[in-house]
C-alpha cells in the first residue's frame, strides 16, 4: 500500500458516474436553486428535520459541532470592508450535492456510501462503521455523524415526539454517517409506481422536503434526463454539464451573462445541485 | 479495494470490531422481533385506511394569523408532517418553518393533560365537571363588568361563540391582544386608503421601498409575500423587481435588498417625506398636503437627520420616479416609535405620491360574515386590561392564546396587576408563565386535533373561511377544544338556547350548513356540502370588492428629533424574528434549533452590536453585556453584527422563559422585561423601539453557540455564494 | 514496505477476529441463514392449511374440518399487500365478514376466541412472525406487481417465495431464512420481461425499454435482474 498504489487506485476509483456500460437511464436526480429568489428562511431546513427524524441536539451537542442539520442555510457577507452590508447577505443552502464522482464514496473502507444507478450518492446505515473518512473528504461539509446514540438521549425524542418519525426513514443510532438524501424514501416510492405503471416517473410527480416547503419556490428538483423536466431545461439554459469539470461558458473571454454555476467544480466532484447566483440591482 | 488481499472484510476486522458491533446495533431497532413484537391491527377499517399508505387531511396552520391552509400527512393515525394545501391562494403548497414546527406543538411532551386547580403553589387535577363548576359558582354573584377575558387574535365561528359568552355574562371587556402586531400601520392604512389591510402586491411592482416591514419573514403573511416576491424577483419582461429596505436593523427582508438603507432609529418619516420633497423637485406634481408635509425636507436636512448618504438618496428617488408602479410599504420598525402613526402616515403618503394606490395597493375583499370577520390584536388592549386590573376592577380574568405575563412590557407590571384579580382561569397548551398566574388551568387540545373556523386579516386572494379540523385523535384524552369549552360554558348561561348542540363540532357544522347557500353550497345537499368543506379545508367566498378611498394627509407633522440622552444614550431594538414571534412557539425544538438567519445562532438569545460601536467600546462576540433601560436589566452574549445602527442594540423576542416546558424554559433572556412605556401618540401602542438603554460589558464571555463556522460569514477567496449585478445578466432569457 | 504493512494488517486482523468471537454473546438476535426464528405462539392459532388449503377431492362438500381447505386466495384477506408497502394484518372486520356465516364451526374453541375479541371490539394481538430489522423496506406491492399481476404467476407461488408453502401451515415460525443474501440471490436471478414468443409481460417491457435490461442470451426471452442498489431497501 505505497503512496504510489494509492494514487493509481484513487484514479481508478474516483471515476465519473455512469460509468459506460450503465448509463444514468431512465432517471438522474438532480437540483437546481436559484440564490435570487431564496430568502434565506430556513423553512427547508425545518422541513428536512420533518421529513428526516433528523434529531435536534440541543444546545452544548450543538456548540460541539455535532449539530445534524442535513440542509443548511450558510449566510455570507460582502468581503471588502464596507461599514454596512448595505446590498444585504448572501443565502446559500447547502446540503449533499449528490457528487457523480463523489470524493466520500471512494475512501468508505466499507463501501456504506455508493453511487446509485439514478445517480444519488447513497448512505447505507447499517453498513456504516463511523470512521468519518467520507465527511473528512467531504468538501461541502454535508456530511453528519451520530456521536450519540439520539433516540435515548433524553429530550431528543420524548415519547409522545416519536410518534412524529416518519416511518419511511430509518432512525440512526449511533456511529453511523447521515446526510441528505435528495428524499430518497420519495424518490423510491414514486419510481417503484411508475415501473409497476411500465412509464417513468412524470415531471412534478415528486418533491423533496424542502423543495415542497420553499415559500419562494426557489428550488427545482427533477429528472435531468427527461427533456421536459424544469431541472433539464434550467441546465441547459444556463450551459451547466453535468460531466464537464469546467463549463464551457467559463473558457470563454469576458463575463458569462449566465447565472447558472456549481460550488466547487474544479474539484472535480461533478456536482448535482446548480446554484444560479444571486443578483444585485445595479442602478441602486 | 485498495489492494486486493486487503478487502473491505479485513478492514472491518481491522477497524470496527467494536464498529461491527456499532453498524449492528447502530441504526433504531435491527433486531428481529419474532414472537416478541404485536402486529398492529385495526378491528374494522375504513376501505381508504391501508396500513403504510398516508392519508392526507386539509387543514389550517395555527402558528400564526396568517392562515394558510395545510395538508397533514397522516400515516396509521398519526400525523407527520404538514405540507401547505396547493389549492390555496395564501400559501399555495408553500410552508414555513414556523408552520412546519405545529406538530412539535401537537406532540410537545410539556402539554398541560388535565385541569389544573391551584392549592398554594402546586397544581392539582381535578375533573373537567368540577373545573366547570367552579367557574360558575366564581362567576355567581359577580357582575358582567368585573369579569375580563383576554384573548390572542381570534376569528371565525369561535369569536362568534366567545362574543355570545360574555355577552351571557353581561361583559364588555373582551381584550385582544398581541404582542407582536401591526396595530399602528393598520390605523394608518385607514387613514390612508380607508382600509385596515389592503392588498399589497409585491408582484406587481417594480421597486419595493419597505420601511421595516419584514414581509418576508414575520410580517402579516410572509409566506404568501415570499411567493409574490419571487415573482417579483423574476420581473415583468425579465426587469427585476428592485427592493430597498430602509431599517436601523437588517431583518430578513432586508438581507435581501439590493439596496440596505440603515437610519437613524426613528428617523423613517423623515426619510419619506425627503423622498416626497425630492420627488417634487424632480417635477413629480405633488398634491396641497404632500407638498406641506414634505416642505423643508430638503436633501441636506434628510441626510443629516436619518444618515442616509445625498448619493443613495438620489438614486432612489430617480429609480422611484422612473420605475413604476412601486410599492411602499410601512413596518414595524417603522411604527415602533412615539411618532410611530406619523411615520406611517408620511410612508402611506409616498405611496400616494407615487401613485401606487389602486395599481399595487389595492382593495381587499369584503367578507360577507362581518361578525367571523378577525378581532384584530393590539398591545393598547393590554394596556387598558393592565389598568383595569392594577385598579381592582375585575374579579374573574379569563386568558386564551395569550402569554402577557410574559410579553407584556416590565414597565407595566403586569404580573402584579394580574395578582389582583380574584380568580384567574387559564386556557393553555402549556404551564407557560401566565398560566402559572392562573387559579386554574384548563388545557385545551392542539389545532390538530380541533375542530374551528378561521378567517385570515390579510385576504390575500379574495374572501375566505378556513377549516381547521383534526388529523388525528387526541392524542391526551383530558383535553377539550377552546370550542367545546366555550360551548360548555355558555350553557351554563343559556342552556336553553345551545342544548341543541352537543359538542362544538356540532355547533359549526350546523352553523355552516345554515349558510350553506351562502357559502357556495347551494346547489348541494348538507352531506355533499360538507364533505366537499371538510375536503378542501377552504370556503372561498363570493365576496364584493371591498375599495379604497383616497384620503387627505394633511397636517401630517413630524415631532422634532428626540434630543439624546445622557444616561441612556443607545436605541433598543426588539427585533421580531420568523420562528419566535412573540415566543408563544420557543418550546418546539426544531425552532430553537433553527438558526435564526442573519446571526446563526441557535438556542440563545444575543446582543446584536455594530462592530465599529463594539471596537469603541472593547466588547468582543461573546462577551457578557448588561443592557439596562429605565425599566430593567438583562444580560446577554454579544454579537457583533454590521447589519445594525452603531447607536443601536438589538436583542430578538422569544426567547428567556421562565416556563413552558424543557425546550424554551431557561434559554436567552426576555427583552420584553426591560422595554419602557412609552405609547405611539396617536394610537395609545406601545412604542417598542422606543427604549433607551445603555450596555457595559459585564466580564464574562462565553462561546456564542451558532451555525456560521468560526470565520463566520467569509468565503475566504473560494468561489461559494456568488452574485452578478443586473448589468451582467440576462433574466430575460431564462427559464 | 508493501509486504510488511499488510502482513501486519493480517496479523491484526486476527488478532481481532479472535477478540470478536468474545463479543458475539452480546449482539441482538440476528437471522443467520440456519435461523428461521422462534416457534411463535399466536393468541389465536390461525390455521392456514384450512383457509388457503387445497380441497379434499374426496369431500366436496368440506365438512371435515381436518382435512382439505377451501383454496382460499391469499389475496382474499390479505387486501393490503398488493396496495401498500407493507402487507399489514387483515382487520377482525374481516374474518367476522364471513364467520358470522358460518354457524357450523360457530362453537369451535378459535371461533369463540374470536367472537371474543369482535364483542370486545379489541384487535387480536397477533405476534409478528415475518418481522424485519428496521432499517430493511420490502415493498410487498411491488413484488406482486411484478409476479402476479404482470408475470401471471400463481398467488400461492409468489407469495411462497418468501413466506413458504402456507397452504400447509399455520404460520408459526418463518420458513425463509430472509437475510439479506437470500433476498439478493433472487434479485441476482434473471428474471423473464417478456413472455414465451417475445409478448411483453404486464408493463414490464415497456418499463425496461427505458432501462435497457441485458442483451439477450438465451434468444426470445428478454430478462432482467432486480434492482440491486442498497437504497432500494435501507433508507
Amino acid at each position: 500500500m505505497s503512496v504510489g498504489t494509492l494514487l493509481e487506485n484513487w484514479s481508478e476509483f474516483r471515476h465519473f458516474h455512469p460509468v459506460d456500460d450503465k448509463p444514468h437511464d431512465p432517471y438522474k436526480w438532480a437540483m437546481s436553486i436559484d440564490l435570487d429568489t431564496c430568502t434565506g428562511c430556513n423553512a427547508c431546513s425545518v422541513a428536512c428535520y420533518a421529513e428526516n427524524n433528523i434529531p435536534v441536539v440541543g444546545k452544548e451537542k450543538f456548540q460541539h459541532g455535532q449539530q445534524m442539520h442535513w440542509m443548511r442555510i450558510e449566510r455570507y457577507w460582502s468581503e471588502d470592508d464596507r461599514e454596512f452590508p448595505d446590498q444585504g447577505a448572501q443565502f446559500l443552502p447547502m446540503m449533499c450535492q449528490q457528487c457523480e464522482a463523489a470524493p466520500c464514496e471512494t475512501v468508505c473502507p466499507v463501501g456504506a456510501t455508493n453511487h446509485t444507478a439514478d445517480g444519488l450518492n447513497s448512505q447505507i446505515y447499517n453498513r456504516c462503521i463511523g470512521s468519518r473518512y467520507c465527511s473528512a473528504n467531504c468538501p461541502f461539509k454535508v456530511r453528519y455523524f451520530n456521536w450519540y446514540d439520539y433516540p435515548t438521549v433524553d429530550n431528543v425524542w420524548p415519547a409522545e415526539m416519536t410518534r412524529q418519525l416518519n416511518p419511511d426513514v430509518s432512525v440512526r443510532g449511533k456511529g453511523v454517517m447521515e446526510k441528505c438524501t435528495f428524499c430518497v424514501q420519495r424518490l423510491r416510492a414514486v419510481e417503484v409506481t411508475a415501473k409497476s405503471e411500465g412509464r417513468i416517473v412524470r415531471e412534478g410527480e415528486v418533491q423533496t422536503a424542502c423543495q415542497q416547503a420553499c415559500p419562494s419556490s426557489a428550488i427545482s428538483f427533477g429528472n435531468l434526463v427527461d427533456p421536459e423536466s424544469r431541472v433539464h431545461k434550467q441546465w441547459a439554459a444556463q450551459q451547466v454539464v453535468l460531466e464537464a469539470d469546467e463549463q464551457e461558458k467559463n473558457k470563454e473571454h469576458g463575463t458569462s451573462e449566465l447565472r447558472g454555476y456549481r460550488i466547487l467544480e474544479e474539484l472535480r466532484p461533478y456536482p448535482s445541485v446548480m446554484y444560479l447566483e444571486q443578483v444585485r440591482e445595479s442602478a441602486v | 479495494m485498495i489492494d486486493s488481499s486487503f478487502d473491505r472484510r479485513d478492514f472491518l476486522k481491522v477497524m470496527g470490531w467494536g464498529g461491527a458491533a456499532v453498524a449492528l446495533s447502530g441504526c433504531g431497532n435491527t433486531s428481529i422481533e419474532d414472537g416478541k413484537e404485536t402486529v398492529v391491527s385495526y378491528v374494522e377499517a375504513a376501505d381508504y385506511v391501508i396500513p403504510g399508505v398516508s392519508v392526507y387531511y386539509n387543514s389550517t396552520c395555527a402558528q400564526c394569523d396568517a392562515g394558510c391552509n395545510i395538508n397533514g400527512r397522516v400515516r396509521e393515525g398519526r400525523v407527520l408532517k404538514l405540507e401547505g394545501n396547493a389549492a390555496s391562494g395564501i400559501n399555495r403548497g408553500k410552508m414555513c418553518g414556523l408552520g412546519q414546527a405545529g406538530v412539535q406543538h401537537h406532540y410537545n411532551p410539556d402539554r398541560v393533560r388535565e385541569p389544573l386547580l391551584r392549592n398554594g403553589d402546586r397544581g392539582e387535577a381535578i375533573a373537567w365537571d368540577k373545573a366547570y363548576a367552579l367557574i360558575a359558582e366564581k362567576l355567581n354573584g359577580v357582575s358582567g363588568d368585573e369579569v375580563a377575558f383576554l384573548s390572542g387574535g381570534v376569528s371565525g365561528h369561535l369569536k362568534v361563540l366567545l362574543g355570545n359568552y360574555l355577552e351571557s355574562l353581561g361583559s364588555k371587556n373582551h381584550f385582544v391582544y398581541e404582542a407582536v402586531s401591526p396595530a399602528v400601520v393598520r390605523a394608518a392604512n385607514k387613514k390612508a386608503y380607508g382600509n385596515e389591510m389592503p392588498r399589497f402586491s409585491i408582484n406587481k411592482a417594480k421597486v419595493v421601498l419597505s420601511f421595516g416591514a419584514d414581509f418576508l419573514g414575520s410580517w402579516v403573511s410572509p409566506v404568501h409575500f415570499s411567493q409574490q416576491y419571487a415573482q417579483f424577483r423574476k420581473g415583468v419582461n425579465g426587469q427585476r423587481g428592485v427592493l430597498v429596505q430602509v431599517e436601523s436593523k437588517m431583518t430578513l427582508t432586508g438581507a435581501n435588498a439590493d439596496r440596505w438603507l440603515v437610519v437613524r432609529p426613528g428617523t423613517e418619516g423623515v426619510l419619506a417625506l425627503g423622498i416626497i420633497n425630492a420627488l417634487g423637485a424632480s417635477g413629480v406634481a405633488l398634491s396641497g398636503d404632500a407638498a406641506a408635509a414634505s416642505q423643508g425636507y430638503d436633501k441636506a436636512r434628510v441626510t443629516s437627520e436619518t444618515g442616509v448618504s445625498a448619493e443613495h438618496l438620489d438614486k432612489l428617488v430617480a429609480l422611484l420616479k422612473e420605475r413604476t408602479p412601486s410599492l411602499v410599504l410601512a413596518g414595524s420598525a417603522a411604527e415602533g416609535y412615539a411618532h410611530g402613526s406619523q411615520n406611517a402616515a408620511a410612508i402611506n403618503l409616498l405611496n400616494q405620491v407615487l401613485g401606487n394606490v389602486g395599481k399595487t395597493i389595492e382593495a381587499p375583499a369584503v367578507l360577507p360574515f362581518p361578525q367571523m370577520a378577525p378581532a384584530k390584536g393590539s398591545s393598547l388592549a393590554l394596556k387598558s386590561l393592565n389598568e383595569g386590573l392594577a385598579a381592582g376592577k375585575y374579579k374573574v380574568l379569563f386568558t386564551y392564546g395569550a402569554n402577557p405575563v410574559f410579553t407584556a412590557p416590565g414597565s407595566m407590571k403586569f404580573k402584579d396587576s394580574m395578582g389582583k384579580a380574584a380568580f384567574k382561569v387559564a386556557f393553555a397548551h402549556y404551564l407557560d408563565e401566565t398560566a402559572l398566574q392562573a387559579d386554574l388551568v384548563l388545557p385545551l387540545d392542539s389545532a390538530l386535533e380541533d375542530w374551528g373556523t378561521q378567517v385570515p386579516e390579510y385576504l390575500a386572494d379574495g374572501a375566505q373561511i378556513n377549516i381547521q379540523q383534526p388529523l388525528m385523535e387526541k392524542l391526551h384524552p383530558e383535553t377539550r377544544g377552546m370550542g367545546d369549552v366555550l360551548l360548555a360554558l355558555i350553557k351554563q348561561r343559556q342552556a336553553d338556547a345551545y342544548k341543541g348542540f352537543e359538542d362544538y363540532y356540532s355547533y359549526l357544522r350546523s352553523a355552516l350548513l345554515q349558510n350553506k347557500g351562502a357559502l357556495g353550497g347551494g346547489g348541494s345537499d348538507d352531506d355533499t356540502f360538507w364533505d366537499a368543506t371538510l375536503t378542501s379545508g377552504i370556503i372561498k367566498l363570493a365576496g364584493a370588492a371591498g375599495t379604497l378611498s383616497a384620503s387627505s394627509a394633511a397636517g401630517l407633522k413630524l415631532p422634532e428629533a428626540a434630543a439624546a440622552d445622557a444616561q441612556f444614550p443607545m436605541h433598543l431594538i426588539p427585533s421580531v424574528t420568523a420562528n419566535l414571534r412573540d415566543g408563544r412557539h420557543a418550546n418546539q425544538p426544531w425552532l430553537q434549533e433553527s438558526p435564526d438567519p442573519l446571526t446563526t445562532i441557535v438556542w440563545d438569545s444575543w446582543v446584536e452590536i455594530h462592530p465599529k460601536k463594539a471596537a469603541q467600546m472593547g466588547i468582543v462576540e461573546g462577551d457578557i453585556v448588561e443592557v439596562a433601560s429605565k425599566t430593567g436589566t438583562i444580560k446577554a452574549q454579544a454579537y457583533l453584527f454590521p447589519g445594525i445602527h452603531p447607536d443601536a442594540v438589538s436583542i430578538p423576542l422569544g426567547r428567556g422563559h421562565e416556563a413552558m416546558g424543557r425546550y424554551a424554559k431557561g434559554f436567552g433572556v426576555n427583552p420584553f422585561q426591560i422595554l419602557d412605556a412609552v405609547y405611539d401618540q396617536e394610537t395609545g401602542e406601545l412604542a417598542m423601539h422606543e427604549t433607551r438603554v445603555k450596555i457595559s460589558k459585564v466580564g464574562q464571555r462565553v462561546i456564542v453557540v451558532k451555525d456560521e463556522g468560526v470565520i463566520g460569514g467569509k468565503q475566504d477567496g473560494r468561489r461559494i455564494a456568488l452574485s452578478k449585478t443586473t448589468d451582467q445578466v440576462k433574466l430575460s432569457e431564462e427559464i | 514496505m508493501h509486504r510488511i504493512l499488510r502482513l501486519s494488517f493480517f496479523l491484526m486482523g486476527l488478532l481481532v477476529a479472535a477478540g470478536s468471537h468474545a463479543a458475539d454473546a452480546q449482539k441482538p438476535t440476528l437471522t443467520t441463514e440456519d435461523s428461521l426464528g422462534p416457534q411463535v405462539t399466536q393468541p389465536i392459532e390461525f390455521p392456514h392449511y384450512r383457509h388457503a388449503g387445497l380441497r379434499n377431492p374426496n369431500d366436496p362438500t368440506n365438512s371435515d374440518p381436518n382435512k382439505g381447505g377451501m383454496e382460499i386466495d391469499c389475496q382474499y384477506c390479505h387486501t393490503y399487500a398488493r396496495r401498500s408497502a407493507v402487507a399489514g394484518i387483515p382487520p377482525l372486520q374481516k374474518c367476522i365478514g364471513c364467520h358470522q356465516n358460518i354457524e357450523s364451526v360457530r362453537q369451535k374453541p378459535r371461533i369463540v376466541e374470536l367472537f371474543k375479541y369482535w364483542d370486545a371490539k379489541k384487535a387480536v394481538p397477533w405476534k409478528k412472525v415475518h418481522d424485519l430489522p428496521d432499517f430493511v423496506r420490502f415493498n410487498h406491492e411491488r413484488h406482486i406487481k411484478r409476479f402476479i399481476e404482470q408475470q401471471n404467476r400463481p398467488t400461492q407461488e409468489a407469495c411462497g417465495y418468501c413466506h413458504g408453502d402456507v397452504k400447509e401451515m399455520t404460520v408459526a415460525r418463518r420458513s425463509k431464512p430472509l437475510t439479506m443474501g437470500w433476498c439478493a440471490s433472487c434479485h441476482q436471478k434473471e428474471h423473464p420481461v417478456t413472455g414465451e414468443g417475445g409478448a411483453p409481460i404486464g408493463n414490464q417491457a415497456y418499463w425496461y425499454k427505458f432501462q435497457k435490461p441485458a442483451a439477450d442470451k438465451s434468444g426470445g426471452e428478454i430478462k432482467a435482474q432486480g434492482p440491486n442498489d442498497c437504497w432500494h431497501c435501507h433508507k
